[in-house]
């Protein structure tokens, strides 16, 4: 029995002499070698720990019960090393009631056996954090990423091999209750684009009819890609805390932002905060129906809109910002008139981009007919 | 493992009693410490620099912060000089200890290795407010521009350089939160910690150092420096100030005389009922003598001089929004009585009635003529901004009489603008004609 720290608390995962009556005896307790913690997957915590067991010529029985952990009894395997093709394990049982497995084992020599056991285990998991550098220009960052490992499983490992599916490897002792925080990776340089969205669907069109400020958010917008020293592998989530440069041999802290799961080739985005120097005004100047049909009884039965709607958008700062402006315009329409280009995001969603020049005003007009409103 | 949780244990023991309560092993004092204060949200970013005394080979380094408010997932360490020699592997944070955290660093040198630690705590705050003055004639103002940090972080801070960050951050987690949560990345099944009422008010029982004494000696008034970064607007006060925990500094961060302001009145019944309501107007630029930094949102007390000897009366106050450079700045001093707009409906019609085939009535006109009376009471000209919202966008208006200037705003929303000489009352006519029903659809 292994005890933690002093404390009472029965933990882990044991190999022990059985001493019921139809089990073989194992002549030594086997001692835990090169153990793996493989954390690959978000949600689910892989061990692998390899031991030396004492066969006997025949047939073995292998207890592996554990106490005060939680594994998945399905997800245990056994993997025979050092004699493969003459070992064999003939079934595995669940003794009734019992944390536990059996495993049957043939030998035909008297083998000092290397096994493998691999399993799920409980409370044990991961988190990926970041830490972004931008430069004082704003075009650039410098990127780490650290592996937080918590472990509250109820296991003491006192060293292990600890594992993501990039970055660096680690090899630590992981105490229960404990929690490690690991840098992971670094990239310097990678490029950026800072950007700002006003999406009409979400912020108040009309600064007057607020209380406080109408805050743009802005977001650094980055790929995943070789160009920006990444474009191996699909970046994890995870909370990333984003720094400037202040030009005074230190920095400022921007905001924070999850950094969404990026496979490769795709862009990753991190929201800061809110400008308040873009000032957007959005207005609608006229909204009609028009081309109206009625059925026999005089009602309403189907008619067009003649709308028109005005976004002055200022520009306070003296540099210049690129802002997208995200309208929406619901049902079947089409475009009469505009005073700049757009990008149909989809059916509904329109995107102007708009290159602002600093201290600049523009003022953006469109003129649209929802069709078949019924 | 053990061995080493109880020499930490010993160690801490020694210090826990200091007067500090952020403790290296080793203890080495701060040798500079920056604190840069948000006002957006309950955070500061703590920057302090110490000498740490280095052997070759691995070392570990404890840092405990038991009664701060400090988020330990922020903690960050790192050489200032031979980062090539020096590397900070990991970070821990041992099983069952609260307020503790442990870094393992390899060293290829010995002797003094000056590191920087950073992290962010709760518990300190600033605000900006304003203290505005009238001149007698009521066409310029002073405006005096004030910052107040407060710390109740449960540490004291020495000689910091305090910076101050204006700005509206994104955050994902409350600072608090974290500093409060054990432990501190949480559990695989997380469990979050309720909000607690002690959270919002610390109380500190130990005696808080003199804080004053040093200002006290100063004759000349501290200047802060001002610069944009990103979208936030930095103060740095100059020197450095000591805040011990509890403690509230306040420090003017500018003062302008002479700015010349607009006296202004809104009416707009859906907005504001019956009353106008007083405004000052002036512009964040040159031309008024500002123009030099944003204004951070705050408190604005505004004063009117009332007699030659420059004695004060009290006009209002007001939270203003933010105000970027040469962006227009309205403050709302309440409603006033000596500024009138009285709109009278004088006339009112319906006709061109459309009826179906069942002899129901689909749809008609309404007329209302109103008549607008804006009175200047006062002995000065004041400028008058009515605004007018209607039932829907099928309408139609004829304007006769002295209306300034017309606008629509949008679909149901036209404003008149006008100046009102000082004792004088105005008078204007609009028909509204606002089309009902069917009548809509011609």
């Amino acid at each position: 029995m292994k005890r933690m720290l002093g404390f009472t608390v029965i933990a882990s995962i044991l190999f022990f002499v059985n001493v019921s009556h139809c089990r073989t005896k194992l002549v030594a307790l086997p001692e835990r070698a090169d153990t793996v913690i493989r954390l690959d997957n978000p949600n689910s915590t892989l061990v692998e720990e390899e031991r030396v067991l004492t066969l006997q010529k025949g047939t073995n029985q292998v207890d592996f019960s554990w106490t005060g952990v939680s594994i998945d009894p399905d997800s245990i395997c056994i993997k025979i090393l050092t004699h493969p093709k003459e070992v064999n394990i003939i079934s595995v049982s669940y003794p009734p009631g019992e944390n536990a497995l059996v495993w049957q084992i043939y030998s035909p020599q008297p083998y000092e056996e290397r096994i493998r056991i691999s399993y799920l285990l409980k409370n044990i998991d991961r988190l990926i954090t970041y830490k972004a550098i931008a430069n004082k220009e704003e075009t650039k960052i410098d990127l780490q990423s650290f592996l937080v490992l918590r472990n509250f499983s109820g296991e003491d490992f006192s060293q292990a091999k600890i594992l993501l599916d990039y970055g660096e490897t680690f090899e630590k002792q992981v105490l229960h209750e404990e929690t490690r925080q690991m840098l992971l990776l670094t990239r310097q340089n990678v490029p950026i684009e800072k950007r700002f969205t006003f999406d009409a669907m979400v912020l108040p069109w009309d600064p007057e009819k607020v209380q406080g400020n109408v805050g743009i958010p802005v977001t650094y917008v980055a790929k995943n890609d070789k160009k920006s020293g990444f474009g191996e592998f699909a970046l994890w989530n995870g909370k990333a805390r984003i720094f400037q440069d202040d030009g005074h041999n230190s920095t400022i802290f921007l905001g924070e932002d999850n950094l969404n799961f990026t496979p490769v080739g795709d862009k990753f985005s991190l929201y800061t905060g809110d400008s308040r120097d873009i000032v957007i005004t959005q207005r609608k100047m006229k909204d009609i129906k028009i081309n109206v049909k009625k059925n026999n009884l005089g009602s309403i039965v189907l008619y067009d809109t003649d709308e028109i709607m005005k976004i002055e958008i200022e520009n306070f700062k003296d540099a210049p910002a690129n802002l997208t402006i995200v309208e929406n315009i619901l049902g079947q329409w089409d475009m009469e008139e505009t005073s700049h280009q757009y990008e149909k995001e989809d059916a509904n969603i329109l995107k102007f981009n708009l290159n602002l020049a600093p201290k600049a005003k523009q003022t953006i007009i469109y003129h649209y007919h929802r069709r078949n409103v019924r | 493992m053990k061995k080493i949780i109880t020499v930490f244990g010993l160690i801490l023991l020694g210090f826990s009693t200091g007067y500090c309560k952020i403790d290296l092993v080793t203890l080495p004092e701060r040798d500079t410490v920056q604190l840069t204060i948000y006002n957006s949200a309950d955070l500061t970013l703590v920057r302090e620099s110490r000498t740490l005394t280095m052997k070759k080979g691995d070392n570990k380094l404890q840092f405990s912060w038991a009664n701060t408010l400090i988020d330990p997932t922020s903690l960050e360490l790192f050489p200032l000089k031979d980062a090539d020699k020096i590397t900070v592997t990991d970070l821990f944070f041992p099983p069952r200890i609260t307020g503790l955290g442990v870094w393992n660093i390899n060293s290829g040198i010995s002797g003094k290795a000056p590191c920087e630690i950073n992290y962010f705590t709760s518990g300190i705050s600033w605000q900006a407010y304003y203290l505005a003055t009238l001149s007698q004639d009521e066409k310029t103002m002073k405006l005096e521009g004030y910052v107040k940090v407060t710390n109740k972080s449960g540490e004291d801070y020495e000689n910091a350089q305090v910076r101050l960050i204006v700005g509206k951050i994104h955050l994902l987690d409350n600072i608090a939160m974290l500093a409060r949560r054990y432990p501190p990345y949480g559990r695989p099944i997380e469990i979050l910690p309720r909000p607690t009422e002690m959270e919002k008010r610390r109380e500190v029982f130990t005696m808080a150092k003199p804080a004053l004494s040093e200002a006290a000696d100063r004759v000349v008034v501290k200047q802060i420096e001002k610069e944009g970064l990103s979208e936030y607007f930095l103060y740095t006060i100059e020197g450095t100030e000591t805040i011990p925990d509890g403690w509230t500094k306040r420090l003017l961060s500018f003062s302008q005389d002479k700015i010349p302001v607009i006296n202004f009145y809104k009416f707009e019944e859906e907005k504001f009922g019956k009353n106008a309501i007083r405004f000052i107007s002036f512009k964040n630029d040159k031309a008024h003598n500002l123009g030099k930094e944003p204004l951070p949102d705050g408190l604005v007390k505004a004063f009117k001089i009332a007699d030659k000897n420059e004695r004060l009366s009290y006009i209002g106050q007001d939270n203003t929004k933010y105000i970027p450079i040469d962006e227009d700045v309205e403050l709302n001093l309440g409603a006033v009585l000596d500024v009138k707009v009285q709109p009278k409906m004088m006339d009112y019609k319906t006709y061109n009635y459309v009826f179906d085939s069942m002899g129901n009535i689909t749809g008609w006109d309404e007329e209302k003529t109103y008549t607008v009376e804006v009175s200047n009471y006062r002995t000065i000209p004041a400028k008058i901004e009515i605004t007018r919202n209607f039932p829907h966008q099928y309408w139609t208006i004829e304007n006769k009489g002295d209306f300034g200037e017309y606008k629509q705003i949008d679909i149901d929303t036209v404003r008149y603008t006008m100046e009102v000489q000082p004792n004088t009352t105005k008078q204007f006519t609009y028909k509204v004609i606002l089309r009902w029903g069917d009548r809509q659809l011609i």
